[in-house]
């Protein structure tokens, strides 16, 4: 291998910073669980961790699902239409970007409460947001909606216009040129959506606590036990948690790999 | 037969106005002008892409002006090919046929890329294609659907020498088979003067014929 020039040595030095800061702390938490592999054996085999893990990556993965429904036909739209006001609706995509957890949670508890836009029509239909797993979801959902929307998008507008032009010239309705053409060769930039927007929604805690404490999703759990067991409890279950989402963001990765192969 | 009157495209600031243009059945129509004249616009209007803002398309009979592209029944060849990536040659030639769920779809896509010289290719994905092939897939493409009207898009300037003459031979047999009518625009005055029985040129956004 060739001795790096002075610019590439300085990107390996810079980019291996925020590398150094994610192996630190992991190394940090896994050296307190080796200290006290009591405590950590004890969150194991907890149920209420391996529920509150459970509840966690299945409501993020059904705002993921709900996004696909919703998110993929609008970054269709924003990467192929001119509409008046389409900044706007842009602006407010990237909005759950840049506002607080704490007001993305006011936002939806204002939203979901039983007086609220969402919540009053869900209650007359047997649907309640409060306290409960559709809380939930509808709070990592508005987390994850630019994290979905904007790479779907990006993966769309790489997609020439002429290919969906030219399957209509031979047949195809709008519907089918999105289904057959648009939509496969977006399947990448689908997957990393949804992986963005579902790893957003497991990590996601002031926006779920303010509708809903109860059940407790993972970082809810983390929070309530830092606060009455102390850091030691708190850093188990955290220990856990990692374990958990890196073993299932390398089996996506895995799998998404053989499904784009598969497309290919 | 193929009958324009009085067209008004707008894109933006362009305008392209067509007064009169009748192409009769069989006719190889080719139009050149300078680039930014309107030539691709024309076609995509034609097929559909477009919608003019006022005048009428006659295509057999039948006023196609405000039809979706799917209802013309007109085939587009770009030129850059435009060939679907996650499919192979055969899945491309065999698309316009598969939406209509026609039966003999192998043996008419078979059919077509043996007169076209890429019957060995169709199992390969475009990019294991070379520009000729890709082309050929293309115009293969847009012929086994049986359309009324074939538009090409400056279909050969991609290519180089030796593939461009081997093409256009190519679209002349197919055009000397009879029952093809093909509105094909180039930039490319050598091959308006080889290629077609009637020659257009859009100059200030009047056809001169």
């Amino acid at each position: 291998m060739n001795r790096p020039d002075l610019f590439t040595s300085v990107c390996i030095f810079a980019g291996s910073l925020p590398v150094l800061l994610i192996i630190l702390g992991l190394l940090v938490l896994t050296g307190l669980q080796v200290a006290d592999p009591e405590t950590f054996i004890d969150a194991i085999l907890d149920p209420s961790v391996i529920d509150s893990i459970l509840l966690t990556f299945t409501a993020a993965a059904c705002s993921t699902l709900i996004l696909f429904a919703i998110g993929t036909p609008l970054a269709y739209l924003l990467s192929r239409q001119k509409f008046p006001l389409k900044s706007v609706v842009e602006g407010l995509i990237d909005l759950p970007l840049v506002i607080p957890h704490t007001v993305a949670g006011i936002i939806v508890y204002l939203l979901c409460m039983r007086q609220g836009l969402l919540g009053l029509p869900g209650s007359l239909v047997g649907i309640r947001f409060e306290e409960t797993i559709a809380g939930i979801i509808i709070a990592m959902l508005f987390v994850s909606v630019p994290y979905y929307v904007n790479t779907v998008r990006e993966g769309f507008s790489r997609v020439p216009v002429r290919l969906e032009q030219v399957a209509r010239s031979l047949g195809a309705t709008p519907g089918r040129a999105f289904v057959q053409i648009s939509l496969p060769l977006t399947t990448r930039h689908i997957l990393t959506g949804g992986l963005m927007a579902w790893g957003r929604g497991v990590s996601e805690f002031a926006a779920v606590v303010m509708i809903a404490y109860h059940p407790m999703i993972i970082s809810t759990l983390i929070y309530q036990r830092f606060n009455t067991g102390g850091l030691y409890a708190a850093t188990a279950v955290a220990f856990v948690m990692v374990v958990f989402s890196l073993l299932l963001f390398v089996f996506i990765r895995i799998l998404g790999g053989r499904l784009l192969s598969e497309v290919r | 037969m193929i009958r324009i009157r009085d067209l008004l495209v707008r894109v933006g600031s362009f305008e392209l106005p067509v007064k009169n243009l009748d192409v009769s059945d069989n006719d190889w129509v080719v139009i050149t002008g300078r680039s930014g004249s309107g030539k691709t616009v024309f076609l995509e209007t034609i097929a559909g892409f477009f919608k003019p803002e006022s005048g009428s398309i006659i295509l057999d009979g039948a006023d196609i002006t405000s039809l979706p592209p799917e209802k013309r029944g007109i085939s587009i060849v770009f030129q850059d090919y435009s060939l679907f990536p996650h499919m192979t040659a055969r899945e491309n030639i065999g698309y316009g046929l598969k939406l209509r769920n026609n039966p003999e779809i192998h043996s008419i896509v078979s059919d077509y890329a043996r007169m076209l010289g890429i019957d060995s290719l169709l199992d390969r994905s475009p990019a294991q294609l070379s520009g000729g092939e890709k082309q050929r897939v293309a115009i293969a493409r847009a012929l086994v659907v049986n359309p009324k009207l074939l538009l090409l898009d400056e279909p050969a300037s991609a290519l180089d020498h030796e593939t461009r003459r081997s093409l256009w031979n190519d679209l002349c047999s197919l055009h000397d088979r009879g029952d093809l009518t093909i509105i094909h625009v180039t930039h490319d005055r050598n091959e308006a003067e080889v290629l077609g029985n009637r020659r257009i040129i859009i100059d200030g956004g009047k056809f001169v014929e």
